[in-house]
């Protein structure tokens, strides 16, 4: 597997492993409304991670390229989507605003760690 | 005191809007400069598309967090300013 794919799929599964535990964690420490606001956060940027790589996978495969207009399409549909939301559980302050900051950081930190990791194994071949 | 209240509200709503406007305008340049990139190399070499495609979904969406982010901070000073109730409660008095 190259490093591109590597990369992916362990964003892929950190993005709900960290998730999951970052949810399990504030269940146990924090309010409701910041346990919300995390869940709510990290959902709304996982699946847009899903949706974006499942566009982008139908735009640039050349053997299927998709129409630009159907691309761009889905883009502001998902983004509209997500500020409409966000704005729903701000303006009636259905959850903790500094949660859902927190968990809109969930694809930032699984790339981040990401990164790490590949930096780690780059090092660990070369002092190998 | 209730006009300086309102003037608070009013640069809460400024910040709000130049914050999502700068956010919206360096977020819309990074990923144009980068689909371009990406386009022009699979244009190139298309075998390539599967690699340039992975790489590129990631970096759009370390670029898009950002945007989701200053949107969030907009609301948030819009909306849900935490210290919102306590600063119209001081100029009240």
């Amino acid at each position: 597997m190259n490093i591109q794919h590597r990369l992916l799929k362990f964003v892929t599964v950190s993005n709900w492993l960290i998730l999951a535990i970052a949810g399990a964690v504030s269940f146990l420490t924090a309010s409701s409304g910041f346990t919300a606001g995390l869940i709510c956060g990290g959902l709304i940027v996982t699946i847009n991670f899903h949706l974006l790589y499942r566009t982008l996978k139908k735009a640039l495969t050349p053997s299927h390229l998709s129409s630009h207009n159907v691309i761009l399409a889905k883009y502001y549909v998902r983004f509209i989507v997500s500020g409409l939301i966000i704005f729903f559980l701000i303006s009636n302050h259905y959850v903790n605003p500094i949660g859902l900051f927190v968990g809109l950081s969930v694809v930032v930190v699984s790339i981040m760690l990401a990164t790490v990791f590949e930096f780690r194994n780059l090092f660990f071949k070369e002092a190998m | 005191m209730e006009a300086q209240a309102l003037q608070f509200f009013i640069a809460c709503v400024t910040a709000a809007g130049f914050g999502i406007a700068v956010a919206a305008f360096g977020c819309g340049i990074a990923q144009g400069l980068g689909l371009k990139a990406a386009v022009e190399g699979i244009a190139r070499n298309p075998e390539s598309s599967g690699k340039v495609t992975v790489t590129m979904l990631i970096g759009l969406a370390m670029i898009e967090s950002l945007c989701i982010y200053a949107l969030v901070i907009a609301l948030i000073l819009i909306y849900a300013h935490p210290q919102a109730a306590a600063i119209a409660g001081l100029f009240a008095k």
